[in-house]
């Protein structure tokens, strides 16, 4: 296996270096045996293929991946198998890249509006025209002394990219704020408090014997699903004895369906079951994360008899909960998602991640493994998202006529915003939004100039994970193809965002800092940094074979390099009940979900909307998961087209899909459609649930919470197909006698 | 290595999540055409490798299973006499073959298959002009009226095994340039694909070892006397009730 992996990586270089294997002359033996049956169907003299390592950051997930090349096309995507996260795996949405990169749809040219805002009429320019008139732009704003109105909303981003667009924004004076639908600001704040470092831990799967989950969503889409479910497979089968996963959740995810146990809670309360927990345990477990609480009274209020009838789970489960977790040799307690997205979310956080604590795990195999810093100075992970309501805020002054130029980068605030935010309305009072997307996602379907940027497949880069694997690395993202629009000209078709950037703060005649005049340069400058460090997986006596190393391994990582220190505990108060939008004349909890088009960036590609919604096999639409007797009683079946009408009278419309799993109480709905734009796949399908919600904070940090929304359904008579694969083929016969499933004792390995 | 080739796979139902993740990489290695909303709509989408999701109980007491199917490329494959033209047969190395231009799309195979694996093209194939771009030189796209399945990524193990030849070296059980696309994506490696005639490859010592009385191993609709040549391996239930208090 070792041999076979060398060989396959020595065929993933980067440049120069790259090994090329030629074929020997004529055609190889095997080619000419006709008969040989399985050539019969492929019987095709194939070229030559290279595979090349990158990296995609897409989704804000570090993944590395190798792309089969053909006559300078990407053929296929495939996990990097050396690269530590993911260690051969890929997602689904790294395969789609390649659908971005081709997508039928792409900007292929800088352009500027001719027709009214939003009609998509458009005149192409040269980049020199279009650089120039955002740099005039801005120059005019310097001028006046009002640069701060001028306002760059991205997607957060760390490694060289985001040192340029630091060094970018600071020289021109503008205002960067980093926008995530999903905002994981109340995570990376919680595991601040919690473990003293913001950065996303390690969460050591593979050797752990018991995992905790509260609402994250870790098997299917929650930060770095494709190294959990790497995990996972070693969880489950990768040891002699058996790992159990218990997952608490107000909705049946994924990961819930993988779960031994789903412990349904009623929305909002998974923190206060944390709480309960550690009522359980303080007696046996002294430990300083109690001290504060157990001083002040304030864990008995937690008791399981106090809060069991809240959360809606009995007394028993809490307690017998709490004895597993406490005596199991690794355990690990993990959350998100939406326990993490109502207004006691950050406190949920908090008490779910002091869980971990409790029995110690930080820094042991199979625990909790913290986060070195980078091992370069000034580049780092993306720092965490803005909050939801500097948004709300930035939406006010633009409806003032505060803001004069809007630059924006993968960051769709008029997708992603509540409509009770009023964004939509307030992006009119904008006199020039730019955009850098390569694709009309719908805030750039309403930009006056668009400057579109390479696909990452056409591009370089660094990636610092946010979630990093425990030690020290840096994922390196180079081109694996050349730029699919470069015929058309140096003046026309895509450019790298940085290069972007980095050509405009020239022309303003602003000296950014950097060591190098392209982004290549800067990286790989960058990388000498690396190479001076002289330790890590890549060693070379020569900068060029490190650089060549690095390139070819997708990366530099150094093993040792991990965090030592475990810091003290912060004192951790107590978890309120959490408070809704909406009250008791609203029947159900909206409970917005990720499927399979990530946060909405991605709806635009074809396999992500075909793929199967694992829990519904539902595609291509928007659809509510409701309780099949509830959907009896309401006289519903599947493909009813049901009105969702939360309390703030707004209201969209979403097929409903009955079945056994889903809560009572609540109605799960897919994020990712309902775009007023995002090319072919994606315009106009579904409904968006975001642009619904109710104005619901996070206590302390202000974040939305995205989870705290009641609503009514009305049936609105229409009816419609819900496109999905069930029933496709004709229902597999289960075999009694060979079923798929064991069920076994708990005895059993 | 054996002399001849026998290949196979084994699935780990306990390791697999139901992600999906296999079934987009078999789209795209594959040339699979775009499953657009009317495919589904008429239910006519085509997936080589699909995820049977099984409901089990009610809320609160309620369990999803999921099971990846594909061609079990069948040592007895009920598809195979069926076919007037010998569009599909049997290999000598194990599998099941559909070839192509000689299938005239009677559909009969698709009738025999008790997994129903198979899928007919029932429009020709299309893509708008740049995404055509990704498609696979290896692999042929299939036109409107011909029969299609997954083939165990043949062009992978055609190209593989050249590719050793040429070099002259063996190839190597769980070479990532051997393995079918699923293999490779699934990050829980619930997916194993090797040479069930060498002894010493994954699958032949996980057979061994999980088809004996007591192991997890077993054959999807074995009884139907098919000889699939992929193994399953049961998922383990540790069957706790659920709690709820309500
Ligand atoms: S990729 Fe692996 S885990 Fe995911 S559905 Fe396929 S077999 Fe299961
Ligand atoms: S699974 Fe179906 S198509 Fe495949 S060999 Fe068996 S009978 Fe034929």
């Amino acid at each position: 296996m070792a041999l076979t992996r060398r060989q396959f990586l020595t065929l993933m270089g980067g440049s120069a270096g790259a090994a090329v294997l030629f074929q020997a002359c004529g055609l190889p033996e095997k080619e000419l045996l006709i008969d040989s049956p399985p050539s019969m169907p492929e019987d095709l003299v194939s070229g030559i293929d290279n595979w090349y390592a990158t990296t995609s950051q897409q989704a804000g997930r570090s993944e590395g991946i190798v792309v089969r090349v053909m006559e300078g096309r990407a053929k296929k995507v495939e996990g990097n198998p050396d690269y530590p996260l993911n260690l051969g795996g890929h997602s689904a949405l790294s395969e789609a890249a390649l659908q971005g990169l081709y997508h039928p749809d792409r900007i292929s040219s800088p352009l500027v509006r001719t027709g009214p805002r939003g009609s998509g009429e458009y005149r192409e320019i040269s980049w020199e025209d279009a650089i120039g008139r955002l740099s005039s732009q801005l120059n005019e704003l310097e001028t006046a002394n009002e640069s701060n109105r001028a306002v760059f909303v991205t997607n957060p981003q760390g490694g060289h990219l985001g040192l340029v667009l630091n060094r970018f924004v600071d020289a021109v004076g503008a205002r960067h704020l980093a926008y995530e639908v999903l905002e994981n600001n109340i995570l990376r704040n919680a595991l601040e408090e919690v473990f003293g470092s913001d950065s996303i831990p390690e969460f050591d799967i593979d050797n752990a014997d018991f995992i905790l989950s509260f609402g994250a969503d870790f098997l299917s889409t929650w930060i770095s699903p494709t190294r959990y479910a790497r995990g996972y497979g070693e969880f489950r089968q990768g040891h002699e004895h058996r790992g159990k996963l218990i997952h608490v959740d107000s909705r049946f995810s994924l990961t819930a369906a993988n779960a031994d146990q789903w412990v349904h809670v009623n929305p909002g309360t998974e923190g206060l079951l944390a709480m309960s927990i550690m009522q359980v345990l303080s007696s046996s477990h002294p430990d300083p994360v109690f001290q504060s609480l157990d001083s002040e009274g304030i864990l008995d209020s937690y008791s399981p008899s106090n809060v069991a009838g809240e959360i809606g789970v009995s007394e028993e489960t809490i307690k017998r909960i709490a004895e597993e977790f406490s005596h199991s040799k690794h355990p690990i307690a993990l959350g998100g998602g939406s326990a993490g997205a109502h207004t006691n979310g950050s406190q949920n956080l908090k008490a779910i991640y002091s869980l971990n604590r409790v029995v110690s795990n930080v820094g042991e195999k199979g625990g909790i493994i913290l986060n070195p810093k980078s091992p370069i100075d000034d580049i780092g992970a993306a720092e965490p998202a803005n909050n939801f309501s500097e948004f709300h805020t930035l939406a006010e002054e633009m409806k003032s006529g505060n803001v004069s130029v809007l630059m924006v980068r993968d960051a769709d605030i008029y997708y992603g915003m509540t409509d009770t935010a009023d964004m939509k309305a307030a992006l009119n009072n904008v006199p020039l939004i730019v955009s850098f997307g390569g694709i009309n996602d719908d805030i750039t379907s309403i930009a006056d100039l668009i400057l579109p940027q390479h696909h990452f497949l056409e591009d370089w880069g660094t990636d610092v994970p946010v979630a990093g694997p425990g030690y020290q690395m840096i994922g390196f993202q180079q081109p694996v193809v050349r730029p699919f629009f470069e015929h058309r000209g140096r003046n026309l078709g895509t450019k790298g965002f940085a290069d972007i950037l980095m050509t405009t703060a020239q022309v303003m005649g602003k000296d950014l800092g950097l060591e190098g005049q392209t982004f290549q340069e800067v990286i790989k400058n960058g990388a000498k940094k690396l190479y001076e460090l002289n330790r890590g997986q890549v060693v070379s006596n020569t900068f060029e074979g490190f650089w060549n190393g690095v390139l070819q391994r997708g990366g530099w990582w150094d093993v040792e390099a991990k965090e030592s220190a475990v810091p003290d505990v912060r004192s951790l108060r107590g978890v309120d009940s959490p408070e809704f939008g909406g009250g008791s004349q609203q029947e159900f909890y909206i409970q917005p979900f990720v499927s399979t088009l990530g946060d909405g960036h991605y709806s635009s590609l074809p396999w992500l909307q075909a793929m199967p919604d694992p829990i519904s096999t539902a595609t291509w639409q928007t659809w509510v998961e409701i309780n099949h007797k509830v959907a009896e009683e309401k006289g519903l079946s599947e493909g009813d087209v049901l009105e969702i009408r939360p309390a703030n009278g707004r209201v969209i419309k979403a097929l409903a899909m009955p079945n056994p799993a889903v809560p009572p109480d609540i109605l799960g709905i897919p994020i990712g459609q309902g775009h007023r734009d995002g090319g072919r796949y994606s315009a106009g399908r579904g409904a968006n649930i975001m642009s619904v919600l109710d104005l619901k904070m996070d206590s302390e940090l202000n974040s939305l919470a995205w989870a705290a929304t009641k609503a009514n359904i009305t049936i609105s008579g229409e009816w419609m197909r819900v496109p999905k694969f069930e029933n496709t083929v004709p229902e597999f016969p289960r075999d009694e006698h060979h079923s798929i499933i064991e069920i076994t004792s708990g005895e059993h390995h | 290595m054996a002399d001849s080739n026998k290949w196979g796979m084994v699935v780990d139902i306990d390791r697999c999540t139901g992600c999906q993740g296999c079934v987009v990489a078999c789209q795209a290695e594959n040339n699979i055409p775009i499953n657009l909303e009317e495919h589904f709509n008429q239910r006519r989408a085509i997936q080589w490798i699909r995820i049977e999701r099984y409901w089990e109980g009610e809320y609160p007491n309620v369990k999803a299973r999921f099971i990846p199917i594909m061609c079990q490329h069948c040592g007895n494959a009920p598809c195979e006499p069926v076919c007037p033209v010998y569009a599909t047969y049997h290999n000598d190395e194990g599998m099941n073959v559909q070839v192509y231009n000689r299938c005239i799309g009677t559909r009969f195979c698709a009738n025999g298959c008790p997994y129903h694996i198979r899928f007919f093209n029932f429009w020709e194939p299309e893509w708008p002009e740049s995404l055509k771009n990704q498609l696979n030189p290896d692999v042929t796209v299939r036109s409107r009226g011909i029969m299609e399945k997954c083939s165990f990524c043949v062009q992978r193990i055609q190209r593989s095994t050249r590719e050793a030849e040429r070099d002259g070296v063996d190839l190597e059980d769980g070479d990532r340039g051997l393995n079918p696309a699923c293999v490779n994506a699934c990050a829980t490696n619930s997916i194993i694909f090797g040479n069930f005639n060498d002894p010493n490859s994954e699958v032949s010592i996980i057979k061994e070892k999980e088809m004996k009385e007591g192991g997890r191993g077993y054959g999807l609709l074995e009884n139907l006397g098919t000889d699939p040549n992929v193994i399953y391996l049961k998922k383990v239930d540790e069957s706790v009730e659920v709690g709820h208090g309500h």
